[in-house]
């Protein structure tokens, strides 16, 4: 036992630095063997402190050595509401049933912004944290579900504007207070496509590449900036297979008074967001025990 | 553990294999000469070819090997950051693995944040980092530093502040991988320290080293990994002079 290094730094020691004092763990037995699936729905009520530290993480590092900071989520929905008022006011048209057309672009865009921003973070989430991934037992669900809820600014600006701008304009519905359903209902959405997005692109790093394209493409195949009314059966019916349209749909009827939601689309999304959700889960966790192996 | 009791046996291996594909995963290429020419799937090769091993509760285990040997393996599988192939390894109580300096770590991120991150990641509670922080800081000696990326971080600092984090925290089972490699003399003696007191007052302690002083002040017993089964194993004298007999004094 060589001692000298120890009493170099006997000041130190003494102080706090003992780890001798911090009680024993109870030792629980844990059996690590192959199998295809190691996670619970219960684990991830348990890790949410995680997920929480994780998503106070890239929240953090979204914005530093950022001069605007967090003005970009302002920035970003605004350019995207000025490029909606050229395109589908100015050039196309669009009816709204007599709602004021930024406005119903607006809620279409709290919508869509927070889709496209957990989307972008959450399917690169697994394969960005590849040494957290690989030489820590952090729990791996809590990377996807970091990257969404580090989104929810996103939403919070777009949709709280869209309120305060419809209550000025003497829009507002009283049926905002069910925002919150709808809310919910676009995070188990996201959720269930970027656990899908996420651990596909551990071994097929082609879901990168085509992210960002799909995702440019996406905010036509929705009714983001235009309404269902106008468009012919065909591309209706293509529309209306969008999960994302009945969420709109619903957003915008809770929003704004005197808006006609049409219910098929908000039916079909509703299904399709239960479906997704679940065959999410069950990808997911199939594929956690061999991510580390595979990214 | 049926014949042992689970009190006395920390980690225990029974047939432990892992296997991984050899070369590239997927390509256009690949995936196009595999349909097109029928060509087999890349050959695997065996990382772990059936390891058998106890590790007593309270005790210090070395784990000596060549590179390719299959150490860092062994270790995922302990840290619960990857599966065996076939066998079964049980563990009693909680691990913390130190595996690969740093690599926890976000460079964007201050020292603080990333101490709360890490030991968050073990599913250590809020409440027990804030009472360790000072701990942890003191330990490393990066006072002035803690509110810094860690991006200008040098690699020693980067692997004080890692030390630091795993033997502030408290756990059942340690690890450490090769964490001394890069820091000086003086911070290096006091961590075999602090390794020494974990494992003096109750901890079991895995230690992976090239360095065979460090093996040998550490260690009571050894196992000798080599091409993914265990060569030998046995008291850390004893593994340790076979295993330098064979591969010529280790680098000291």
């Amino acid at each position: 036992m060589s001692n000298t290094g120890l009493q170099e730094h006997a000041t130190v020691e003494s102080t706090a630095v003992d780890s001798s004092s911090i009680p024993l763990e109870w030792p629980v037995e844990q059996v690590v063997k192959p199998a295809k699936r190691r996670l619970s729905l219960r684990d991830l009520v348990r890790d949410a402190p995680i997920v929480r530290v994780l998503a106070a993480r890239d929240l953090k590092v979204k914005y530093k050595q950022a001069v605007f900071g967090p003005l970009w989520l302002v920035f970003q929905p605004l350019a995207l509401l000025a490029g909606f008022l050229l395109a589908f006011k100015g050039l196309a048209g669009v009816q709204t049933s007599g709602v004021p057309y930024a406005l119903f672009a607006l809620v279409g865009l709290s919508v869509w912004s927070f889709f496209q921003a957990a989307l972008t973070i959450g399917t690169a989430s697994l394969v960005t944290n590849v040494n957290f991934i690989r030489y820590t037992p952090c729990p791996r669900p809590a990377f996807p579900l970091a990257a969404v809820i580090a989104s929810l600014p996103a939403y919070a600006v777009t949709a709280g504007g869209a309120v305060l701008a419809a209550a000025a304009a003497g829009w507002l519905s009283p049926r905002v207070a069910l925002l919150p359903l709808a809310f919910v209902w676009l995070l188990v959405l996201t959720l269930g496509v970027v656990a899908i997005t996420s651990s596909t692109a551990v071994r097929y790093r082609d879901v990168n590449s085509a992210l960002p394209f799909l995702l440019q493409v996406g905010v036509f195949f929705a009714p983001v900036g235009y309404s269902l009314a106008q468009l012919s059966s065909t591309v209706r019916a293509i529309v209306y297979l969008n999960p994302l349209t009945g969420v709109i749909e619903a957003s915008r009827w809770m929003v704004l008074s005197g808006y006609q939601p049409s219910v098929g689309p908000i039916l079909i999304s509703l299904a399709a967001t239960m479906v997704i959700a679940i065959a999410g889960w069950q990808l997911f966790s199939r594929r956690e025990t061999v991510i580390a192996d595979e990214i | 553990m049926d014949q042992d009791g689970a009190q006395s046996v920390a980690v225990s291996a029974r047939g432990l294999r892992k296997r991984y594909r050899l070369g590239e995963h997927r390509s256009l290429q690949l995936t196009a000469r595999r349909l097109l020419l029928r060509r087999a799937a890349p050959p695997m090769m065996e990382a772990l070819a059936g390891v058998d091993f106890t590790c007593r509760r309270g005790s210090a285990l070395g784990i000596v090997g060549m590179n390719g040997s299959g150490k860092s393996t062994l270790l995922q599988i302990l840290a619960g950051t990857t599966l065996p192939t076939s066998g079964e390894m049980r563990i009693w109580g909680r691990v913390l693995p130190l595996l690969a300096v740093g690599q926890g770590f976000h460079p964007e991120l201050t020292g603080r944040e990333n101490v709360t991150l890490f030991a968050s990641s073990l599913r250590i509670p809020k409440q027990a980092i804030r009472d360790r922080m000072d701990a942890v800081t003191a330990f490393s000696e990066l006072e002035r530093h803690m509110d810094t990326p860690v991006k200008r971080f040098s690699t020693g600092m980067i692997s004080r502040l890692f030390f630091a984090i795993g033997v502030m925290f408290p756990a059942d089972i340690y690890i450490f991988d090769e964490v001394l490699a890069v820091v000086d003399g003086e911070y290096q003696a006091r961590c075999l320290e602090e390794i020494k007191r974990l494992h003096g007052s109750g901890r079991t302690v895995i230690f992976v080293s090239h360095n065979r002083q460090q093996v040998a002040e550490v260690c009571e017993d050894l196992i000798w990994l080599e091409r993914g089964v265990v060569r030998e194993s046995g008291p850390t004298s004893e593994v340790l002079e076979a295993y330098e007999r064979e591969h010529g004094g280790v680098e000291a």
